[in-house]
């Protein structure tokens, strides 16, 4: 057997070198969050309630994504020009929170945009919501964005949609023994 | 299922358990968990991590195997109830 006393933790032939996750301690971000989080309450002590919560938490953060997307596009829809402020408003808040949660996991070392978790079919109707947010802000607003953002966002949307049915009727096709 | 699930798993908990006279909320207490925490792992909805399994071991004076090893007692020990109760 081969002593490896003197190596590092990580250090092992075949480890990454330097690989290592960073803890909350570390990091201004992951302190902030954790306040904002309140994280160290006596709560999450509990080893399966912190469990359960981490899902329902994860549960209400595809709700914000998908409603407050959903609300967003409804408002210039319904609204125009005059619900603009809300609405992007409304979608500057899924943004936030979007970006506080990745940016939290992924400080503390977890992939959650590894393309194998982000490309599936869950993306599609996602995708459309955005796609009816971006072309009520146009209907709402003539001229708010360039016809070459618009060919672009539709170009886009219609290449991640095939993608996204092309990947997963492969997918269908490989776990068929 | 949950990633909080042990996948149906089946452990001796419940027979160890019961074999001391403990009730689930004796067992709770000593482990520093909800009872419905024990209730879950006893049902086999929730894998405990190693330091409650361990705490539940030293609990009960068994071993982490001999509580949730994969030996043949653990599908006879499988409990019937699988609901939560609050």
């Amino acid at each position: 057997m081969t002593d490896h006393r003197d190596d590092l933790p990580g250090d092992l032939p075949g480890d990454p070198p330097g690989d290592t996750v960073r803890t909350s301690d570390d990091d201004w971000f992951l302190r902030a969050a954790a306040r904002v989080g309140d994280l160290a309450s006596p709560f999450y002590r509990e080893e399966r309630q912190r469990d359960v919560w981490n899902e329902a938490s994860a549960v209400g953060l595809q709700l914000v994504l998908w409603l407050g997307t959903a609300a967003a596009a409804a408002m210039v829809w319904i609204g125009g020009r005059a619900a603009l402020p809300y609405a992007l408003t409304m979608f500057a808040v899924v943004g936030v929170v979007s970006g506080v949660t990745l940016s939290y996991a992924r400080r503390l070392g977890v992939d959650v945009e590894a393309p194998a978790r982000v490309f599936t079919p869950r993306l599609v109707p996602y995708l459309l919501l955005l796609a009816a947010f971006l072309l009520g802000l146009v209907h709402a607003v003539p001229g708010t964005l360039p016809n070459s953002f618009l060919v672009g966002a539709a170009a886009g949307t219609g290449f991640a949609v095939a993608a996204l049915l092309v990947s997963a009727r492969a997918r269908r096709r490989s776990a068929t023994p | 299922m949950g990633r909080t699930s042990a996948a149906g798993r089946a452990n001796r908990v419940r027979a160890a358990r019961t074999e001391l006279g403990l009730t689930q909320a004796e067992l709770a207490a000593a482990v520093d968990v909800t009872r419905q925490t024990v209730v879950a792992v006893e049902a086999g909805n929730y894998a405990p991590s190693v330091y409650l399994a361990l705490a539940l071991a030293a609990h009960l004076g068994r071993s982490v195997e001999d509580l949730f090893g994969d030996g043949p007692a653990a599908a006879a020990d499988r409990p019937h109830d699988t609901e939560v109760h609050s």
